[in-house]
């Protein structure tokens, strides 16, 4: 694998991380018991984020790796549709499409 | 009326400081990074990380960020205030063609400024705060 290819997926893996760890907090703003362990949960996958992260700037030019990480919101929002169940506004949608369609350029042109 | 517009004065510095500190952040991320050893196991990473001197001025960056944004907040909604910080992915692409000499061309510009439209899109877009089921 190419240190270009790897750093674009370590980008695309801390993006999905992000995702993950924003609907742990969510969780632990909204469940009555043990609110604790979504914390901890959701704050350890931000430092995995972090880490991803770090390891992708070593192989990408930052002003590839930093617009790319944009795609966190794509994650976010898939996931707090499918797990937390929140309805998604149709301009959203729209939005995360343009990110989708930028993020595929950068990385055709990287 | 002095109050409106002190508080005006303020938003528009926080706003001014979110993207100077994001920016300063993401450039001294890379920056450090590229001094750490590149490996794919995850220890020898981790272990330089915690050697690395940059990375507590990091740390420090992004915790003036974190105060300075809910100081931003408590003037501004998120939805106006977000779009405006997602500047600052125009600020670190022009110093990091300064800094690290990255090339830019009229391509990578293109999908930059269409994340950029995707980003403000997504922030107009409506808070359901209680969409959510209850657990």
């Amino acid at each position: 694998m190419s240190a270009t290819l790897a750093g674009i997926v370590l980008v695309l893996l801390s993006s999905a991380i992000e995702g993950f760890a924003q609907v742990c907090l969510k969780r632990s703003a909204i469940v009555s018991t043990g609110k604790f362990r979504w914390v901890i949960l959701g704050v350890s996958l931000f430092i995995f984020e972090a880490l991803f992260y770090t390891g992708a700037l070593q192989r990408l030019d930052i002003s590839t790796a930093y617009p790319l990480g944009a795609l966190s919101f794509v994650s976010v929002t898939l996931f707090s549709r499918w797990i937390l169940t929140e309805t998604v506004d149709p301009r959203r949608w729209m939005g995360l499409a343009l990110i989708v369609c930028g993020a595929a350029v950068l990385v055709a042109q990287s | 009326m002095d109050n409106h517009r002190g508080s005006k004065r303020t938003l528009a510095i926080g706003l001014v400081l979110a993207i100077a500190l994001d920016t300063a952040g993401q450039l001294l991320w890379k920056f450090s990074a590229a001094t750490l050893p590149s490996t794919a196991s995850l220890w020898p990473i981790v272990d330089a990380v915690l050697r690395q001197p940059l990375i507590l001025v990091l740390v420090g960056v992004f915790v003036c960020q974190l105060i300075n944004w809910l100081k931003v907040l408590e003037h501004a909604d998120l939805s106006y205030a977000q779009p405006i910080t997602s500047l600052s992915y125009v600020a670190v692409c022009a110093f990091s063609a300064h800094l690290f000499g990255e090339h830019i061309g009229p391509g990578k510009a293109a999908g930059i400024l269409c994340i950029l439209s995707g980003v403000w899109l997504v922030s107009q877009s409506k808070p359901l705060a209680d969409s959510g089921p209850e657990i």
